[in-house]
């Protein structure tokens, strides 16, 4: 353990600031579009902010939090050290080169193009190059999480790589292949774009491009909780993991299925045609396989955890889980926040019913409920259960952890949920203030002030956590040494290698892709769209 | 550092022990995962109807889009 | 601890497991039938047209010259509506429909990439550059309605929106050259 908790804690300490900025900005944000904030700020800050946050957020958030918990999981669950930390140092300081080169183009007002970019939009090339340094860092952990693993099975030959391992090599090779697509439409169009090196940009190829990593990326990032799921929860719930099995399956359902689905975030687009979106709504339907079988595997998982401790009848464990402990109430809050961000989801993908929510506060409800919700309630979780590691001490007291999750999910459904009601009745995306005197956008001003006050919980709740963290290096309690992993309820003796390693699956991945994503690329080179004019912000 | 030993699940020596008994586990084994089917069906199933309701009462009548 | 226990324990409950995920799965194909059956039924689909057009001339001549701009009722009596998203407005920035009868919206970009929808129907699509968009609809209800850019096209993009007005029959009455104007309000 002792070779990389300076490592983790400060990935982590660089994500969990980006995440406190970035919550003052979302804040700020709806203020601003709220009718109590309808003369404060310009388009262009408000842009600016955008830009600011959705980057923050989606990309250093989360790449940093991921590579920090897996250099984590890698040196805990293989018991070894981990193998060429200094390449992992690094590329946590080409990362954080490539962060300072990104913020400083969008603070300039040069970058606002959001988290998305919108080619033909073109901003600062260090905009660019900066976040092709994040990623090519993150490559550099991908390759050290193969080479961990390669090197454990050498060492421990027909063994079952311990699943959080497992899945967080799953997640390394899945996010190898989905960053293909956004550093081709880089490399290949949107930096020559931006350099002035040519002065149009084929708008259909970039944004197909673009789509290839925009829904693998958010498994990448969901990835970490669904490994806390199978790996942390039932062991700090007091129980045993249903199925080791299952658990190896649904990182291998995610791997397979979530990479070449990234297209129906296009269903809306005039480059493709109904054929290929259908084949991407299929596809989706298979992606939501591993988290229905993760529902149900997590929460038998509980179930055990809650017999063992008196539970009786078809409920009655639910009231006897250890919900003081925060990683057990994490859980349940995300459980109930993945219903409801899985149900936009779902809506989502409704083939033509995306029309009725495309680019609405759906849309921002849904990926903040299932992201910001979810997922990051269970980032939380991690940092709490890990930090004790970390820093040698242990917390004073669970009862602020469990106050800022409880916060956390308040805000969340507060913010959210009055979202989803009106990106129903229409209220657009992206938008840097609404027109109150219009009749139909003054009835949803109420509701508007509803989702602000979400946000200034959530506000709220984030400060308290960097307080947890912090507040947890200086306390005077050593830790107490207790193990971490959950044991399943069968530990595998041997698993096929099909569990236990991705060669096969990286040629179903290429299948599929191929399938996906063949013709539809393949469609712009045989026969190029007219190309559009590149629209230079800087 | 201990070396990874050959136990069964082949997780480090000091993160694996667990303090359930095997008796007590196989006890709980007996109804498990009848709570979590009802809980996780109920879920889903809430959720294929809250789909349906969407799709038929907000979507269909707001006109055709092809 | 005999092998014995964790043996049935693996098979019984990889057992539940399979059943849950089959359980599931008839839920979701149940509701995957939905969506086709009406789909094919009413056709119901995402805007799908792939259409390619050159953004740099869009204005110049052809289907989205300025003059051609707007509703037109064609020798046939289909209802085509032809507009431009730029930044930062759609041109026209009020459009008549009729209520009731089938609607063809074909839109087209000169700049970048925007998007639109129409508040209260499932007229929504992204409007990309080198593409022409189309969407089929029947509008329902007769009212004044809202038609938004909803995709981010620059510092501009708050201000960028149409009217649309949908027209009971005994209003919506085309001109000699086949074009309708909305009405002045």
């Amino acid at each position: 353990m002792r070779n990389v908790e300076r490592l983790c804690l400060a990935h982590f300490w660089v994500a969990f600031a980006a995440f406190l900025v970035a919550c003052f900005l979302g804040a700020w944000q709806m203020w601003v579009r709220s009718p109590w904030g309808a003369n404060v700020g310009t388009p262009g800050q408000y842009f600016m902010s955008v830009t600011a946050h959705g980057v923050s957020m989606a990309y250093v958030l989360t790449t940093f939090f991921i590579m920090g918990f897996g250099y984590f999981v890698a040196v805990t669950s293989l018991g070894r050290p981990l193998p060429g930390k200094v390449w992992a140092w690094v590329a946590f300081w080409m990362a954080i080169v490539g962060v300072v080169m990104v913020l400083v183009p969008i603070i300039m007002g040069q970058a606002s193009v959001l988290f998305t970019f919108y080619p033909p939009l073109t901003a600062s090339p260090w905009f660019y190059i900066g976040l092709v340094l994040v990623v090519v860092g993150s490559w550099v952990w991908c390759v050290l999480m193969l080479v961990a693993m390669r090197e454990w099975k050498r060492e421990n030959p027909g063994q079952p790589v311990p699943l959080a391992m497992f899945a967080t090599v799953a997640n390394a090779v899945m996010w190898l292949w989905t960053t293909v697509g956004v550093a081709a439409e880089l490399l290949f169009q949107v930096i020559p774009a931006s350099l002035g090196i040519v002065q149009t940009i084929d708008a259909g190829l970039a944004r197909t491009l673009f789509s290839w990593t925009l829904h693998a990326i958010v498994y990448f990032w969901l990835i970490p909780a669904y490994i806390a799921f199978y790996t942390l929860v039932p062991r700090a719930a007091g129980g045993r993991l249903y199925s080791d099995t299952m658990g190896r399956l649904t990182f291998i359902l995610f791997l397979i299925f979530s990479l070449p689905v990234g297209m129906h975030h296009l269903m809306m687009d005039p480059q493709h045609g109904n054929g290929w979106k259908f084949i991407q709504v299929l596809l989706t339907v298979f992606v939501s396989v591993p988290t229905l079988l993760t529902v149900f595997t997590i929460t038998a998982s509980l179930e055990i955890a809650g017999r063992l401790r008196g539970g009786r009848g078809v409920f009655g464990w639910i009231a006897k889980l250890p919900w003081e402990r925060p990683a057990v109430l994490a859980t349940g809050l995300a459980f109930v926040m993945l219903g409801f961000g899985g149900f936009g989801g779902l809506i989502n993908n409704g083939y033509g019913m995306n029309a009725m929510i495309h680019n609405t506060s759906w849309v921002t409800a849904h990926f903040h409920l299932i992201f910001g919700g979810s997922v990051v309630v269970m980032y939380f979780a991690i940092a709490y259960e890990i930090w004790p590691r970390l820093t040698g001490r242990e917390h004073a007291s669970p009862a602020p952890l469990r106050w800022q999750l409880w916060l956390w999910f308040i805000g969340m459904m507060v913010m959210t949920l009055p979202w989803h009601w009106l990106g129903l009745q229409g209220q657009w995306r992206r938008v840097a203030n609404f027109n109150y005197d219009d009749p139909i956008i003054a009835a949803w001003g109420p509701w508007v002030l509803v989702s602000l006050f979400g946000g200034l919980v959530l506000l709220a709740s984030a400060l308290l956590f960097v307080r947890n963290l912090a507040v947890l290096h200086r306390s005077p309690l050593p830790v107490t040494q207790r193990p971490l992993y959950a044991l399943a309820v069968h530990p595998p003796h041997r698993v096929p290698a099909a569990l236990n390693g991705f060669g096969l699956w990286n040629v179903l991945v290429l299948v599929l892709m191929l399938l996906a994503y063949g013709y539809p690329i393949a469609q712009f080179v045989i026969e190029p769209s007219p190309a559009a004019m590149v629209h230079r912000l800087h | 550092m201990n070396p990874s030993d050959q136990s069964s699940d082949a997780y480090h020596q000091s993160e694996i022990a667990d303090e359930i008994d095997e008796a007590a586990l196989a006890e709980v084994m007996r109804v498990t995962p009848l709570g979590a089917a009802v809980l996780a069906g109920t879920a889903v199933a809430l959720l294929v109807l809250g789909y349906l309701a969407i799709y038929l009462m907000v979507f269909l009548p707001r006109g055709t889009v092809g | 601890m005999t092998d014995r226990p964790a043996e049935i324990h693996e098979k019984r409950i990889l057992g539940t497991e399979l059943l849950w995920a089959f359980g599931v799965g008839v839920l979701v194909a149940a509701t995957l039938s939905v969506i086709v059956f009406t789909a094919l039924s009413r056709d119901i689909n995402p805007p799908s047209n792939v259409e390619r057009s050159d953004p740099k001339t869009l204005h110049l001549s052809g289907e989205f010259a300025e003059h051609n701009l707007g509703t037109t009722v064609g020798p046939d009596g289909r209802v085509t509506v032809r507009i431009i998203a730029t930044q930062f407005m759609f041109v026209p920035r009020c459009i008549a429909v009729p209520r009731g009868r089938e609607v063809t919206l074909r839109f087209a970009s000169p700049d970048v990439v925007h998007g639109l929808l129409i508040t209260g129907t499932n007229v929504n699509t992204m409007v990309v550059p080198g593409f022409v968009a189309q969407v089929h609809t029947e509008f329902t209800r007769g009212e004044d309605l809202l038609m938004r850019c909803h995709e981010y096209c620059g510092l501009g993009h708050s201000e960028m929106w149409a009217t649309v007005q949908v027209m009971p029959d005994d209003q919506f009455k085309p001109g000699p050259d086949g074009r309708v104007s909305c009405a002045q309000r």
